[in-house]
Formats: C-alpha cells, sequence, structure tokens
C-alpha cells in the first residue's frame, strides 16, 4: 500500500521542523489557507521536504517546496509518492 | 562620529542574561555583591576538554521564554539575545503598539564575535555522520553571526536600520555607538546589544588556540587580572540588550532616561599585539572624551577590559594613565567581569549595564577574585564603593586586535 501523508503527518512535520503549532483538524479544514497563514516561512517547508524525503527515501520534486497551501502541497507529496511506489 | 547635537541617544531599557543573574535585578545584585560564580564547565561534551572553567548561564530556560518557531531555527547566542531584547523593551515600557504604528522608525543592531556554533556543529555532525539530505535548511541562517539582529527585528517587527557589528570584542561596545548614530540620524528607537554561546564543544575546541586563555582549574584563581599571578581569562556566555532612543521620544513616552550615550571611538592594533594596544585604547579614550566634550576628570568610573595577562594588563594600565594622567590615580577603576569571565562581544555590553546601574544606585561594583594588584590604578575590590557617579568610561579590547571606548553620562545629568 502507497504511504500517503495525512494533514495530521503534515501538522505533525510543521510542529518538528518549523516548531509551528497548528491543529490537525484545522489544518484539515483550511488546507487551502496559505502556509504562511500559519506562521510557516520557505525554510521551514524546505525542511519538512528534507524529512518526508529522508523518511520515503525518495526525492521530492523541486515546486514540492514552492507549494503556497496545504492542499497543493499534500497533492504533489502524495502523487509522487503513488508514481514512485 | 560628530553628532548633531539637537537629538541625544538615550538608554532606557536594559535586559540581562548573565551568567550571575538572568534578570537585570539578579545581575545587580550578584554584581555589586561582588559574587564569583566561576565555575567547572559542565555543558554537554566539554569535560574532556583542558578548558575547566567558565561563566554559564545554569538558570535559562529557553522553551520557556521564546516560541517554538524561532527555538527551531536559532542558536543559543539568539536565544540570549531574543531574551534579553524581551527584558530590555519590558524595562523601558516599549510595547509592540507603540512600535507598529511606525515599525521603520525602529531598528537593531547587535555584535557577535562566533555565532551559532552549537546548532552549527549539531548539523555538521549530521553532515558527516548522516549525509547533507539530514541537514536542516536552518542551519543557513543560525549559525551566522548576524542571525539574532535579523530574529530580533522579525521577531518584534522592528523594519528600521538594521545591522551587525562583526568587530571582535570590542565590537559589543561598537554596537551601541552605532545605534546611537542611528539614533542620531534620525531613528527613534534602536535595541542593540550582544550575545555569545561559546561554551559548546565545537566553539570551546576553537579558543583553545588562544595563548591569552586561562586553562587554570581552580574558579578562584582563573581570571585575575591585573595581578602578578594573572593567567589569562575565563570564557563566559551570556548577553545583554538596550533600548536606546532618542532623548525627546523617551521623555515624550514619559520614560527616564538612565544614561546617554556620550561618546566612542574604535582603533585597530593588531592580534595579540598587547603592548601596542596602549597607544590603540589610549586613542580611543582621547576621541571619545573629545566627542564626549569630557575632560579626563569628569570620569567618575572605568570599567576596565581587564583581560587577564601581564603585557595586556600593563597596556591597560598605562593607557588608562596616559590620558586621565594624574587622574587616573583618583578614578576607581573596576571589571566586575572577573567575577562572570568574559563572555567576548557580550563583555562590555555586560559592563555597559553595570555602569548604568552603577551609576544609578551610586555604587562602584568591585573586582572578585583579585586583591592584590600590582598595577598604579585605583582597582575597586572586595565590596561595592559608594560614589556620585556622572559619567562612566567602559573600555574592551579583542583577541583580534580591536580597541573601543565608551562614555556614558548618568540620565540625570541631562534631566530638563
Amino acid at each position: 500500500m502507497t504511504p500517503q501523508v495525512t494533514a495530521k503527518e503534515l501538522a505533525e512535520l510543521m510542529k518538528k521542523a518549523a516548531g509551528v503549532h497548528v491543529d490537525p483538524d484545522e489544518l484539515e479544514q483550511r488546507t487551502d489557507s496559505g502556509f504562511d497563514t500559519f506562521g510557516l516561512d520557505s525554510l521551514g517547508l524546505l525542511g519538512i521536504v528534507g524529512e518526508l524525503e529522508n523518511r520515503h527515501g525518495m526525492p521530492m520534486p523541486p515546486d514540492a517546496e514552492r507549494c503556497k497551501t496545504p492542499r497543493q502541497f499534500l497533492d504533489l507529496v502524495n502523487s509522487t509518492l503513488m508514481a514512485g511506489a | 562620529m560628530s553628532p548633531p547635537r539637537a537629538r541625544r541617544a538615550a538608554v532606557t531599557g536594559i535586559g540581562v542574561i548573565a551568567p550571575n543573574g538572568t534578570s537585570t535585578e539578579t545581575f545587580w545584585k550578584s554584581t555589586q555583591e561582588g559574587t564569583s560564580i566561576l565555575d567547572r564547565v559542565t555543558r554537554e561534551g566539554c569535560d574532556h576538554l583542558p578548558l575547566r572553567i567558565a561563566g554559564e548561564v545554569r538558570e535559562f530556560d529557553a522553551s520557556s521564554l521564546i516560541e517554538d518557531r524561532y527555538l527551531v531555527q536559532t542558536d543559543r547566542f539568539s536565544h540570549f539575545a531574543m531574551a534579553a531584547a524581551d527584558l530590555a523593551l519590558a524595562d523601558a515600557r516599549l510595547g509592540q503598539a507603540d512600535v507598529s504604528g511606525s515599525p521603520f522608525s525602529a531598528g537593531v543592531v547587535t555584535a557577535a564575535g562566533s555565532g551559532g556554533g552549537e546548532f552549527g556543529q549539531r548539523e555538521l555532525q549530521r553532515l558527516w555522520g548522516q549525509g547533507s539530505r539530514f541537514v536542516g535548511p536552518y542551519q543557513s541562517i543560525a549559525w551566522f553571526y548576524a542571525a539574532s539582529t535579523g530574529q530580533i527585528s522579525i521577531r518584534r517587527g522592528f523594519k528600521g536600520p538594521c545591522s551587525v557589528v562583526a568587530a571582535d570584542e570590542a565590537g559589543g561596545l561598537d554596537s551601541l555607538a552605532h545605534a546611537a548614530r542611528a539614533v542620531w540620524r534620525g531613528t527613534d528607537v534602536i535595541l542593540t546589544g550582544a550575545a555569545e554561546a561559546p561554551l559548546a564543544p565545537y566553539s570551546m575546541v576553537c579558543q583553545l588556540g588562544y595563548e591569552e586563555l586561562s586553562t587554570v582549574d581552580d574558579p578562584s584563581r582563573a581570571y585575575r587580572p591585573f595581578t602578578a599571578a594573572a593567567c589569562g581569562f575565563v570564557p563566559a556566555e551570556g548577553g545583554a540588550m538596550f533600548v536606546v532612543e532618542e532623548e525627546s521620544v523617551a521623555r515624550e513616552r514619559g520614560v527616564p532616561v538612565r544614561a546617554t550615550i556620550a561618546g566612542h571611538a574604535a582603533t585597530f592594533t593588531g592580534a595579540s599585539s598587547w603592548q601596542r594596544s596602549r597607544e590603540g585604547l589610549g586613542q580611543a579614550i582621547r576621541v571619545a572624551l573629545d566627542e564626549a566634550d569630557c575632560a579626563p576628570e569628569e570620569i567618575d568610573v572605568v570599567f576596565a577590559d581587564a583581560l587577564g595577562t601581564p603585557e595586556a594588563d600593563r597596556a591597560e594600565a598605562l593607557a588608562i594613565t596616559d590620558t586621565l594622567a594624574a587622574h587616573s590615580r583618583r578614578v576607581p577603576v573596576t571589571a566586575p567581569k572577573t567575577g562572570i569571565g568574559r563572555a567576548y562581544c557580550a563583555a562590555p555590553v555586560l559592563d555597559t549595564a553595570a555602569a548604568v546601574l552603577a551609576m544609578e544606585h551610586g555604587l562602584v561594583p568591585p573586582t572578585p577574585n583579585v586583591f592584590d594588584p600590582c598595577h598604579d590604578l585605583d582597582l575597586v575590590m572586595s565590596r561595592a564603593r559608594p560614589a556620585e557617579l556622572r559619567t562612566a568610561l567602559i573600555l574592551s579590547r579583542g583577541l583580534m586586535g580591536s580597541n573601543t571606548a565608551l562614555v556614558l553620562r548618568h540620565g540625570a545629568a541631562h534631566a530638563a
């Protein structure tokens, strides 16, 4: 089964990699809000990309770190994982 | 630097995170009591190193003072700087609302000598232990000596002139002068100061090459400047930040002017050329006094650099004698850093905090661990000495050859 990154896992990564605390349920409901509205900056997102690459043992596309919203990011990451599986 | 005299740079807030106190109140209490907190280095991974004694900040819990999103991207030295900045702003009663209306009128100037060594070591260990993919992106900013200015500016919304002074230990004093210049040029408020965290394994190894470093393992004997037993200096960590603002802005806000930055000068005489620092420090003192329009006799207390090697101590004592002439035998000289160690760039800003507090309390703090000076100076020892203090001279030298003098006037001296 392809590992899917959920909004819950993203919330956990935002906390670990960037120190940004966001309620997983809130993140799930606000996936179209900009990362900046959660207080996540570009270096923070880059750290999350690196963490996912290490967890899954595969590179993410360069666009991953340029995503503006959680939905864009999760869609891209999950389609990449799906294609790579 | 010829200030337009219409604008004066006033110190209105002080924030201290020091080995002898993580609030301005505890710092001053320990400083005026002459308490020495020099002790064995206890930080993780340091116990096998030949540098045994230092001034550690032990009562500091960064996670209770600074938000996680700033903590993950910063080193301990920036934690000290951010925490000290918060204390200074609270002390100056300068809140977010005071700045948010005109964020470009508020800036930040800090100095740092070594940057984020602990953070950098952790990431470099990941690089060589696990590979480049395991190095976090915040390594790109956290180790940098400019990190504290940037993070304070972002965290507090200060969008005015921001800069970083990289000028050796004396750069700490230079940061105050940069702040004063920015205020003279038209900026209302500058948060300024310095913080250092050099007590981590990599950073400590870097210091082992300094021949001026004391490796004596008795805390009461390791750092005794101006004595025949001088054997080098003991390093320390910590920092101090100040709110420096235009005097009329402070008066309009209704906050007390604690002190004004009256004069400053910096010279350079080369690394480990302590004999030459006599002339360099002397010249810095002369120019700083001239800028402050201050006669040598007006200096009421000298906070010495007190490096702690016979050659450097002699050069400093002679620089004071050369410039203050007969007054040099009367003016009280102190070096409270002998009780807490030298925190590189943070050392002279901690002295500056002590100088402002000394003027306010009319009390020259003593020089801990020093009892038998061998120079012709009136060194204050054992206990604090009451004195009317209107003007203070603060001296700093760096291991790489910078010499700086700063003249502070007590706030009441200019009271309207």
